[in-house]
């Protein structure tokens, strides 16, 4: 066990702390390596008791967006941040695996907007409210199993599948293949993004991509069949009294540049584009030529870092021969470090991040506390808090 | 005719598709209704689990449909426990090879049967079988032991490295939570497939249920080798129970105390953060395997300090079914 030291108002040595909370139980660990370590600072004390009282119920659970708000608002209270980053999932996750009416699914976007307000009103923060975009209902899938290189559909993506070591009967399929948009070589993909940085070699050879409604069943697939997949979103909504943001990497200049007037909520809530945006909103570019980002981290870190970060972890790649001993940051999923250069962290201010979508919340926002579910394929194994620093 | 294939021993007929609903009767011939229709993914041995078989690969995870279980809690129902008839089309049809070329193309090690139970897809894990002995892909599974003992014997003819889910001990508790009448056959079949195949045992314990059973069980496999790794899960309850509460984690390590000292390799995971993952010398008590569990996200092996099988403080011989594949 590893005691750390922490200096004054700092987390000592860098380490960012992990607390995991599988319900009436916790365990505290360094964020890196997943190791315990012993810590009894006031901060760690008080993000222990918000996640004893806040057990998390589920991505699918009724309860799950009123358990962010609940969850916030405490933190809010016992950390008093500047910056807030909040997440509303529970309506993509439902919609997207469970079968729901038009009716309960208008319902639910109507209570996730009833939860923001309620958030707004209790946090006095000034909300900037982004859209991550519609839903469509499935209308095909497209099996890449059978060809003769490796296709990869990676991180519940349902528009894009790298293709690998293609062969030409493979590509003969797939450019045939009537529900495929397009397929993209990968110098044209990188060439789309001028001046991203990017690991070249992680990028699939060709890049494929789905017409709205199709998605692709190959490896990586979720086992759990999707109902609705994520629908075009060439634009999304954002909604803010704070100004004007064109596309997606304008939103974090605007919040920093409101950041030393008042208090500031970003807000994203997933599976709500512009066709069902209840609320007055501007559209906001999420897009570069044919490419847009899906609900994934490529928006967020886009969102978060001002700078299109779609080559981050690029969609079908080779993700499973990262997944070794050797890799750092178990508990982040496919993020083998934690993003620099991000909203939160290059703000002066405290922040903290709360969310129903597990991993990105503590990787995304680098906000100074952060709590979100531990859930991974939908299945619920309590919460996980990470403090990267105090302030 | 009667199938053969499971102790629910179902009449069959061209029509009559028995509890797992796989398979059915062509004249004398029992045949499987979705032959080589498969899921598959790509997995860390440990995650499944398995901590004393090639220990650090990377497995190719694979399932069917359909089960000859109803366990209230399923944690797999949306596939395991469903019309097979409605998600044969939504998984892959593959031949032997094709699921074998998988596995290659993606570098794994190995080949598990995990999603549901392989006793209702033994023909086609036969043929896979054949396949993946030329590639030289070692065989492995989750099983809920419920076969017949012709099967059973079928089974570990494919499979090198069993986990086998002793879900309680007594007839009580597999006639209410899982739906069959009897323990019995799954006790006899552990112990003969513990003496020709590498075993390993888990047990799902939901609180105030099966936790009084678990001394049982720990001095059931201690009678047939005690060191029978096993895995004691903290039940995520799903399917009909999912509104039931969490087990303790405390309460249950507590009630594990004696087990420990009666088996060598005691765990204690499915849930994130465990304390009780690694791998102790049995002679000496150096930690000389170590893990960190990711709790639905599957355990990792983190250092594997063993020389070969051997601790390297005292040279105890620690049980282990292949050697160590780093990836």
């Amino acid at each position: 066990m590893v005691d750390i030291f922490p200096s004054e108002g700092k987390n000592g040595n860098g380490m960012s702390l992990a607390i995991v909370d599988a319900r009436e139980w916790q365990n505290l660990l360094d964020l890196r390596t997943g190791k315990k370590v012993q810590d009894e600072k006031a901060q760690t004390v008080m993000l222990r008791s918000i996640l004893k009282k806040h057990p998390y119920p589920g991505d699918v659970d009724i309860l799950s967006n009123q358990w962010v708000t609940d969850t916030a608002l405490d933190l809010i209270g016992a950390y008093d941040p500047q910056l807030v980053c909040v997440v509303y999932a529970h309506q993509y996750f439902a919609s997207r695996y469970t079968p729901i009416s038009e009716e309960r699914r208008i319902a639910m976007i109507e209570n996730v907007f009833a939860e923001i307000e309620r958030f707004i009103n209790e946090s006095g923060h000034t909300p900037v409210i982004v859209g991550s975009g519609d839903m469509v209902k499935l209308a095909g899938e497209i099996d890449l199993s059978k060809v003769d290189g490796l296709a990869i559909s990676s991180h519940w993506s349902a528009r894009y599948a790298g293709l690998h070591r293609a062969s030409a009967r493979d590509l003969d399929y797939v450019s045939s293949n009537p529900a495929i948009e397009r397929v993209v070589r990968r110098d044209e993909w990188i060439s789309l993004f001028p001046g991203t940085s990017c690991q070249a070699d992680r990028i699939p050879e060709y890049l494929l991509v789905a017409r709205e409604g199709w998605t692709f069943v190959t490896t990586g697939t979720p086992m759990r069949k999707s109902l609705r997949i994520p629908g075009e979103s060439f634009r999304i909504p954002l909604s803010t009294t704070l100004g004007e943001a064109a596309t997606i990497t304008e939103i974090r200049a605007l919040i920093h540049a409101n950041l030393g007037n008042e208090k500031i909520a970003l807000i994203i809530v997933e599976g709500v584009g512009i066709h069902d945006f209840p609320i007055p909103y501007t559209p906001c570019g999420n897009k570069a030529d044919w490419h847009y980002y899906e609900p994934g981290d490529g928006l967020y870190l886009t969102i978060s870092t001002g700078t299109h970060q779609v080559f981050a972890h690029p969609s079908g790649y080779e993700y499973h021969d990262e997944n070794d001993a050797k890799r750092e940051y178990p508990f982040s999923g496919y993020f083998l470090d934690i993003p620099q250069h991000t909203l939160a962290s290059d703000s002066p201010g405290k922040s903290i991040a709360v969310g129903n979508h597990s991993m990105f919340v503590h990787t995304i926002f680098g906000a100074d506390i952060c709590l979100e579910c531990f859930a991974r394929n939908l299945y619920n194994q309590g919460c996980l808090g990470v403090i990267h620093r105090f302030k | 005719m009667q199938c053969s294939y499971c102790e629910w021993r179902c009449e069959l007929s061209a029509d009559s598709h028995g509890v797992c609903r796989m398979y059915y009767a062509d004249g004398e011939e029992i045949k499987e209704r979705f032959p080589n229709r498969w899921s598959y993914a790509v997995s860390r041995v440990e995650s499944l689990p398995f901590f004393h078989a090639h220990p650090g690969s990377r497995s190719l995870t694979i399932g069917t449909t359909g089960c000859n279980f109803k366990c209230r809690y399923c944690s797999n129902a949306y596939i395991a426990l469903q019309d097979p008839d409605t998600l044969s089309e939504h998984i892959y049809s593959m031949t032997p090879e094709e699921l074998a070329g998988m596995a290659k193309k993606l570098n794994c090690h190995n080949i598990v049967f995990n999603v549901n139970e392989p006793t209702v897809s033994l023909p086609a894990l036969w043929q896979l079988k054949k396949i993946a002995n030329k590639a030289a892909l070692p065989m492995g599974c989750l099983t809920n032991a419920y076969g017949t003992e012709e099967s059973t014997e079928l089974l570990a003819s494919i499979f090198d490295f069993i986990n086998v889910g002793l879900k309680g001990f007594t007839s009580k508790f597999y006639r209410e939570y899982i739906g069959v009448n009897k323990a019995e056959p799954i006790l006899r079949n552990i112990r003969w497939l513990a003496g020709i195949r590498h075993v390993e045992v888990t047990t799902p314990v939901i609180q105030d249920v099966n936790d009084r059973e678990l001394e049982d069980i720990a001095g059931f496999l201690a009678n047939i080798d005690p060191e029978i790794p096993w895995h004691i899960f903290r039940l995520l309850p799903e399917y009909e129970m999912k509104d039931i509460g969490y087990p303790s984690i405390e309460q249950i390590s507590l009630a594990l105390e004696s087990a420990r000292r009666t088996l060598s390799y005691v765990y204690f995971h499915n849930f994130v953060g465990s304390d009780w993952v690694n791998t102790a010398c049995p002679e000496c008590g150096m930690e000389v395997i170590e893990r960190l569990s990711l709790g639905c996200g599957g355990d990792k092996l983190d250092y594997f300090h063993c020389h070969g099988n051997q601790c390297p403080r005292c040279g105890y011989a620690i049980k282990m079914h292949g050697g160590y594949i780093p990836l």
